[in-house]
C-alpha cells in the first residue's frame, strides 16, 4: 500500500513529525515500510513558466533549435533546445541558471556550438515527474501564468511511503486505518471526518431511484447498499484527486472512477459504479448459474462457476462481486445516470473467486481482508459528496440497503493479570488500558479485569491473546524483560536420525569427501534412469513451477555425479562427494515412503596426478562405506547382503544392490553407469554408494553394550583352500566355512575368526575354477587348544567343504 | 700378558670398525670369543701364572671380556639398523606431499545447521524431525490458516497429485499433500505425539513455488523452534532468541522484536538483528526470523489446553543465516555445489 505523507494529513496532524520518522515508528507496529521516496516535484524555485515566443534552427546543428523564451520579466532569455515538440507560444518549465536540477547537474549560461543558451527547458523526467512523454512537459493547456515558479502550480512536494499490510490487517488498507495506527503510536489524535450527505439508509428505493428493487439472494453478500446519482458530467477529476491517485500508484480514468477509487483509498471500502441505464430493473446479488458469462473491465471474457456471487439485474451478471465490474455496465463518457456500490463480502469468497478467475483487483485484495461493515454506509456518503462536488451529480434521497453488517463491535473480558503474565512483565491494568484506549478501543473496569470493546474495524482482535498484541504494539517489544535462560529438560534427546546424519556425515568428510546439497526437485529424464518408467507418474509434483523441476528425487546419486561432472569441467579437482538427504522411494503397497538417504560418488582414481600412486577405489571400498554407514544406523552386518542389480544408475556386473533381511534398509554400491556418467562429460570410471533408511526405522533404541571376558590363552590357527566353479559366490564358500568351523568347535571352544586372504585363478588350477583361501582361528577360554582338537576341527571343516558340488580342498 | 690383552682389545675396537654384516659379524666373534678365539686362549694361559698373577689377570681378563660383549652387542645393533634401513627404503623427506587426499568439507548449510542447534541445545531444545511431504492439515490446517485463509496467499505451494500415497503423512480426510512450505508442521507432529513440557528444535527442507534467483530458491532449510509449558511467556521469547543471536554472532549482537502476523502466533513477531560484525551488512537492522506466543487455536488443534499451557515459537532460514555470517550474497552458490565454495568454510 504506497502511502503519501501529505493525503496521511487529512486524517493525523503531523506537524513536526518527518516521512523518516514514521518510516521508523511504523515497522514497531507491524507494518513495515518497504520503500521510502520522492514523489512530486521537488523545490526548485528557479524553475519557471516560460513562454516561447519564437524560435529558429540552430545555425551549426540540425536538431538543436533557438528560442525566445518570456519568463514574464520583459527580457526574453535565449535558449538552446535539442525537444521538437513545441511550437510558438507554448509554455514550458524553463530552469534558469543557478537551478539544480534533480539529478544533481547545475544549470549555467553556456554556449551550445557557439550559441550562448540562459538556461534549459525541461522534460517531466528532468524535472523528477518520472517518465512521461519524449519531449519537454507542455503546460499550455493549464494556462499557467508566465513567470510563476513550477512548484506553485504542481504544489509542496510529497513523500510516498510503501508499506506493506499483513494479511490480519484490512484495516491498514486505507488511510485512514494507517493514520489510525500513527495516531495511536504518538500519542496524536485522530482528526474527524466531515461528511455532507446524511447519514440513514432506506430499505425500499424511491420512484427516483435507478432501480426498482435489491434481491439479496447470496450468502456470500450480507449486507448491500445502493444509490441513484443522476444529472453525472464524467469527465476529468480535480488535480488533486489525481495526484492522489497516482501517489497510490493508481491511473486516473474518470472524475466518477476516480472518486471510487479515491474513496477506497482513503477509508479502505471498495466501491463501484455502474451506468444506471444498463441495470434493468433491479439489482439481484446472486449465484451465477451454471454456463453464465460475463466479460470483465479488464475485457476477458469469464466462464462463472456455478454459484460464483455477481451483481446482475434482472437479466444478466454485470459484476463480479467484491472482484470487478463488468465491461457492459461500466461508467463511460456518455453515462449520465449512476448507481452507486458500496457492500460487503464474504472474504473467503472474494478470495476464491478472484484466486480461481485469476484476477487480483485492488477491490478483492481488500474485501478478502475484511473491510469494516460500518464503513460501508461512511464510503458511500463520502463518495456521494465529492460526486455532488466534482461531477455535477444530483442526490435524490437517501441510500438504499438490503441486508445488515455481518458483524458489529465486540467485547472481550480480559481478565486481571493476564496481559502481565503472557508478556513476563508486570504491567498494571492501568497501564494496559491506556495503551488499548489509545487504540479505538472502549475500556472498562470490571471486577475480574478488563471489559474490552473492539470497534468493527479490527475483525482480527476477537480473544485475550489477540489484545496481549494489541497491547504490546502501543507498550513497545523493548520494554518486555529478557527472560533468563532455562535448564534442560530431562530425557529429552535429538532424533536418532538426525544424530546418524551428524556422525555419517562427520566419518565421510574424514575420509576425505566433501558434503553437497542438491535441490529435491528434479526432471523427468533423472527419476526415468533412477527407478525406471513407472516412477514418473508416481513421483510427479502436481503443479511443477518449471520444466527442469518436475519431480521429487528418488536418489541423491544424479546430483552429486552431476556436481563431479560440474567440478571436473571448472578444474577444481574434485575428490570424493557426499550427501546427505532425503529421497522418496515408491514402496511394494502404492505408498511413497521418505528414506533418509546417505550417498557418495568418488574417481576410482584421483584426478590430481600425484607424486607416488596410491590405490584406486573400487566397489568392494565402497562396499565396505555402506557397510559402515549400516552399521551407524544400527544396522547389524548379519541382515545385510548383496546381489546383483540392473538399477539404471548403475554399471551392469560391476555394481551390487543391498539386500536388507529386516526389509528396511535400501541401497547400492559399485560403479555408476559408463554411459551415463561419460554422458555428463566425466571420463573415468566412478565409484559409488548410496544407504537409505526410513526415518522411522532409526527410533529403535540403542542398547548400552555390556562387556563379557575373552580369553587369556593363544588361539589355534589354520588355513584351508578351497577350489570352486568359478560361478560359486565368495559368500557361499565363506558361509560353508564358518558353518563347519563353528559347528567343528562345538560347545567345546570357539571361533573367533574367518578371515578370506586369498583369491586365485589361474595356471595350477581347471580351467573354470576358482581358489579360495580361509585362515581359521579357534579359541578355548580356559586353557591351550592342543594340535589335536584344531587338526580335528579342521577335519570336521574340509568334509563339509568337500561335500560342495564340485569343490575340492588345495592340497 | 698384560699388554697383550690391551692390545686385543684395542684391535679388536679398530676391526669391528669395518664389520657391515651378520656375518663378518659371527666370524669376528669367533675369533675372539669362539672356541679358537684368542680371549678365548688367554683364558686357557691362566692356568700357567702363579698364584699371585691369577687373581689380578683374572680381573683384568673378565674386564676385556666384558669390553668385547658390549662391543659385540653394540655392533649388533649397527647391523640390525642398518638391516632395517636396508627394509624400510629411502629415509623419509617430511616435506613431500601426502598421497592421500586430504578431509573433506562439512556443507555449509550443515555447518549453519549444526551451530544453531548446538545452540538451542544448551538451552535444554533437543532435534525433532518431521516428513517433507505433508498433509495440508498439518501444514497449514491445525495452524490456524484454514483454506479460505489470505495468509494462505502469502506462500505459493508445490502440491502432489490426489493419486499420491505418503506413508510417512497418511491423509487425515481427502486434504492434498503438499512439499511442506515451513517446518512448524513438526510442531503439530510434536504436540500430537508428546505431552509438554516440550522444547524442540526441528531442522529440515521447506519448498515454495518460487523461481530461482539470488534470494529464492524452490527449496531452502529453516529450523523450527518450539517451547511449551505452563506459563511460557514473551519474555521467555526474548530470552531464547537473545541468547541464540549473542552465541550466533557475538555479545554486540542485538535484536528487536517487530509487531508482525502469522497464523501461528499470537502476538506474531519479526525478529530484527543488528549487529556491528556483518560487513557491508553491519550496524542495520536484519529480518532474520518470525517468532511469537504460539496461538491457542493451535494448542487447541493439537489436543493441548490452552488455559493449561503457553508456548512460543520461532522459524529461522538457515540460508539466510549462513549468507549473514560467511557474507554469502547468491543463494544458488548452495545449491551448485562448486568446490571452489565448498572448500571455503572449513
Amino acid at each position: 500500500m504506497k502511502v503519501s505523507f501529505q493525503a496521511l494529513q487529512r486524517h493525523v496532524d503531523l506537524a513536526g513529525i518527518t516521512p523518516e520518522r514514521l518510516a521508523e515508528v511504523l515497522p514497531m507496529l507491524g507494518l513495515e515500510v518497504e520503500s521510502i521516496h520522492a514523489f512530486g516535484l521537488a523545490p526548485l524555485p528557479l524553475v519557471v513558466v516560460g513562454e516561447i515566443l519564437e524560435f529558429t534552427k540552430h545555425p551549426q546543428a540540425d536538431r538543436l533549435s533557438v528560442c525566445k523564451v518570456d519568463v514574464g520579466d520583459g527580457q526574453p532569455r535565449q535558449i538552446v533546445c535539442g525537444a521538437k515538440n513545441f511550437k510558438t507560444g507554448d509554455r514550458v518549465p524553463l530552469a534558469l541558471p543557478g537551478t539544480i536540477m534533480p539529478g544533481g547537474f547545475e544549470i549555467k549560461v553556456s554556449k551550445l556550438r557557439e550559441v550562448e543558451s540562459m538556461g534549459m527547458m525541461c522534460s517531466a523526467e528532468e524535472l523528477g515527474l518520472g517518465k512521461g512523454e519524449d519531449g519537454l512537459l507542455i503546460l499550455t493547456a493549464q494556462k499557467p501564468v508566465v513567470g510563476t515558479p513550477l512548484n506553485q502550480i504542481f504544489g509542496a512536494p510529497d513523500t510516498v511511503l510503501e508499506i506493506s499490510v499483513t494479511p490480519n490487517r484490512g484495516d491498514c488498507l486505507g488511510l485512514r486505518g494507517i493514520a489510525r495506527e500513527i495516531a495511536a503510536a504518538l500519542g496524536l489524535t485522530l482528526k474527524p471526518l466531515s461528511l455532507k450527505t446524511p447519514a440513514g439508509l432506506v430499505a425500499q428505493p424511491s420512484a427516483t431511484d435507478a432501480f426498482r428493487y435489491i434481491q439479496l439472494n447470496s450468502e456470500f453478500c450480507p449486507y448491500y447498499t445502493a444509490r441513484t446519482l443522476r444529472k453525472v458530467k464524467v469527465g476529468p477529476s480535480p488535480e488533486w484527486m489525481r495526484r492522489d491517485l497516482e501517489a497510490a500508484g493508481l491511473r486516473p480514468i474518470n472524475n466518477v472512477v476516480d472518486i471510487t477509487n479515491w474513496v477506497m483509498l482513503e477509508l479502505g471500502q471498495p466501491l463501484h459504479a455502474f451506468d444506471a441505464k444498463q441495470v434493468q430493473e433491479g439489482i439481484v446479488i446472486r449465484g451465477a448459474k451454471a454456463g453464465e458469462e460475463l466479460t470483465l473491465l479488464d475485457g476477458k471474457k469469464y466462464q462463472l462457476e456455478a454459484g460464483t456471487c455477481v451483481i446482475a439485474d434482472s437479466h444478466r451478471p454485470l459484476v463480479l462481486a467484491g472482484v470487478m465490474g463488468g465491461v457492459d455496465s461500466g461508467v463511460t463518457s456518455s453515462t449520465t445516470d449512476v448507481i452507486l456500490e458500496s457492500a460487503w463480502f464474504r472474504p473467503g469468497e472474494v478470495r476464491r473467486v478472484a484466486r480461481r478467475a485469476g484476477v487480483a483487483t485492488d477491490s478483492s485484495h481488500r474485501f478478502a481482508r475484511d473491510v469494516d461493515p460500518a464503513g460501508v454506509e461512511l464510503a458511500s456518503r463520502l463518495a456521494t459528496d465529492l460526486l455532488v462536488a466534482h461531477a455535477g451529480a444530483e442526490v435524490f434521497g437517501p441510500a438504499v440497503v438490503a441486508g445488515k453488517p455481518p458483524r458489529a463491535e465486540v467485547k472481550i473480558e480480559l481478565p486481571a493479570g493476564f496481559v502481565a503474565q503472557k508478556t513476563g512483565t508486570s504491567v498494571s491494568e492501568a497501564e494496559v488500558a491506556k495503551c488499548l484506549e489509545r487504540l479505538g478501543f472502549t475500556i472498562e473496569k470490571t471486577t475480574s479485569g478488563l471489559s474490552v470493546v473492539v470497534p468493527s474495524f479490527r475483525s482480527d482482535v476477537t480473544r485475550p491473546i489477540d489484545c496481549v498484541e494489541e497491547f504490546i504494539r502501543i507498550y513497545g517489544t523493548e520494554r518486555v524483560p529478557v527472560g533468563r535462560p532455562i535448564a534442560p529438560l530431562p530425557g529429552e534427546e535429538d532424533t536418532r536420525s538426525s544424530l546418524f546424519t551428524k556422525e555419517v556425515s562427520s566419518r565421510l568428510v574424514g575420509a576425505g569427501f566433501t558434503e553437497c546439497c542438491h535441490y529435491t526437485l528434479r526432471e523427468a529424464g533423472e527419476i526415468e534412469r533412477t527407478l525406471g518408467k513407472s516412477a514418473l507418474t508416481q513421483l510427479a509434483l502436481e503443479n511443477p513451477l518449471t520444466a527442469d523441476q518436475t519431480h521429487i528425487r528418488a536418489s541423491l546419486l544424479p546430483g552429486l555425479a552431476g556436481a563431479l561432472a560440474h567440478n571436473l569441467s571448472v578444474h577444481a579437482d574434485p575428490a570424493g562427494l557426499f550427501e546427505v538427504g532425503v529421497v522418496f522411494r515408491p514402496q511394494s503397497d502404492g505408498t511413497i515412503r521418505e528414506f533418509l538417504s546417505v550417498a557418495f560418488v568418488t574417481p576410482a582414481s584421483s584426478v590430481v596426478r600425484t607424486w607416488k600412486s596410491r590405490e584406486a577405489w573400487d566397489g568392494l571400498k565402497a562396499k565396505r562405506f555402506l557397510l559402515d554407514t549400516a552399521a551407524l544406523a544400527n544396522l547389524s552386518a548379519s541382515r545385510l547382503g548383496f546381489a546383483a542389480q540392473s538399477d539404471g544408475l548403475w554399471q551392469k556386473d560391476q555394481s551390487a544392490a543391498l539386500v536388507d533381511r529386516g526389509r528396511s534398509a535400501q541401497g547400492a554400491c559399485g560403479i555408476l553407469d559408463l554411459r551415463w556418467t561419460r554422458s555428463l562429460g566425466i571420463k573415468g570410471t566412478v565409484i559409488a554408494g548410496e544407504f537409505m533408511l526410513p526415518r522411522s526405522a532409526f527410533t529403535e533404541s540403542v542398547r548400552t553394550p555390556r562387556f563379557s571376558a575373552f580369553s587369556s590363552f593363544p588361539p589355534a590357527t589354520r588355513d584351508v583352500a578351497v577350489i570352486v566353479p568359478q560361478n560359486t559366490s565368495a559368500a557361499e564358500v565363506l558361509s560353508r566355512v564358518q558353518q563347519s568351523a563353528q559347528k567343528a568347535a562345538a560347545k567345546e571352544f570357539e571361533l573367533e575368526a574367518v578371515h578370506c586372504f586369498d583369491v586365485f585363478c589361474g595356471p595350477g588350477l581347471p580351467e573354470g575354477n576358482n581358489s579360495l583361501a580361509f585362515e581359521i582361528r579357534w579359541r578355548h577360554s580356559s586353557r591351550t587348544l592342543t594340535d589335536e582338537e584344531a587338526n580335528r576341527a579342521m577335519g570336521v571343516v574340509i568334509a563339509a567343504l568337500e561335500k560342495g558340488a564340485g569343490w575340492t580342498i588345495r592340497r | 700378558m698384560q699388554q697383550s690383552l690391551a692390545q686385543l682389545v684395542a684391535q679388536a675396537n679398530q676391526e669391528a670398525q669395518v664389520i657391515k654384516t651378520r656375518a663378518e659379524m659371527e666370524a669376528f666373534k669367533a675369533r675372539i670369543v669362539g672356541p679358537n678365539g684368542s680371549l678365548t686362549a688367554m683364558m686357557k694361559n691362566m692356568v700357567t701364572l702363579s698364584k699371585e698373577e691369577r687373581p689380578v689377570m683374572g680381573k683384568l681378563i673378565n674386564e676385556a671380556k666384558k669390553s668385547i660383549e658390549e662391543l659385540l652387542a653394540s655392533l649388533l645393533l649397527k647391523i640390525e639398523d642398518t638391516e632395517i634401513s636396508a627394509t624400510l627404503g629411502a629415509p623419509l623427506d617430511p616435506t613431500l606431499p601426502a598421497i592421500d587426499p586430504p578431509a573433506g568439507y562439512h556443507h555449509p548449510l550443515s555447518q549453519t545447521r549444526e551451530r544453531i542447534l548446538s545452540t538451542f541445545r544448551k538451552l535444554g531444545f533437543t532435534v525433532a524431525e518431521g516428513p517433507e511431504i505433508e498433509t495440508e492439515w498439518h501444514c497449514f490446517d491445525a495452524l490456524n490458516t484454514p483454506a479460505d485463509h489470505p495468509a494462505r496467499d502469502m506462500q505459493d505451494t508445490l502440491y502432489l497429485p490426489q493419486s499420491f500415497q505418503s506413508a510417512d503423512a497418511p491423509r487425515r480426510g481427502q486434504e492434498a499433500l503438499v512439499l511442506r512450505t515451513h517446518t512448524s508442521s513438526v510442531q503439530v507432529r510434536t504436540m500430537l505425539s508428546r505431552k509438554p513440557p516440550l522444547r524442540i528444535v526441528a531442522p529440515g527442507r521447506c519448498f515454495r513455488r518460487d523461481a530461482v534467483d539470488a534470494t529464492h530458491s524452490a527449496n531452502f532449510h529453516q529450523v523450527e523452534g518450539l517451547w511449551i509449558d505452563r506459563h511460557v511467556t514473551l519474555a521467555d521469547l526474548r530470552g531464547v532468541l537473545d541468547f541464540f543471536v549473542k552465541e550466533t554472532f557475538g555479545p554486540e549482537a542485538e535484536i528487536r522484536l517487530r509487531p508482525s502476523f502469522f497464523p501461528f502466533t499470537e502476538p506474531s513477531f519479526e525478529m530484527d538483528l543488528r549487529s556491528p560484525n556483518l560487513g557491508r551488512l553491519s550496524n542495520r537492522w536484519l529480518e532474520i526470523m518470525g517468532c511469537g506466543l504460539v496461538d491457542p487455536a493451535v494448542l487447541k488443534n493439537c489436543g493441548l489446553n490452552p488455559e493449561e499451557y503457553s508456548g512460543l515459537a520461532f522459524g529461522l532460514g538457515l540460508e539466510r543465516i549462513a549468507m549473514l555470517l560467511h557474507g554469502i550474497d547468491d543463494i544458488r552458490h548452495f545449491y551448485q555445489n562448486d568446490l571452489r565454495f565448498l572448500r571455503q568454510f572449513a
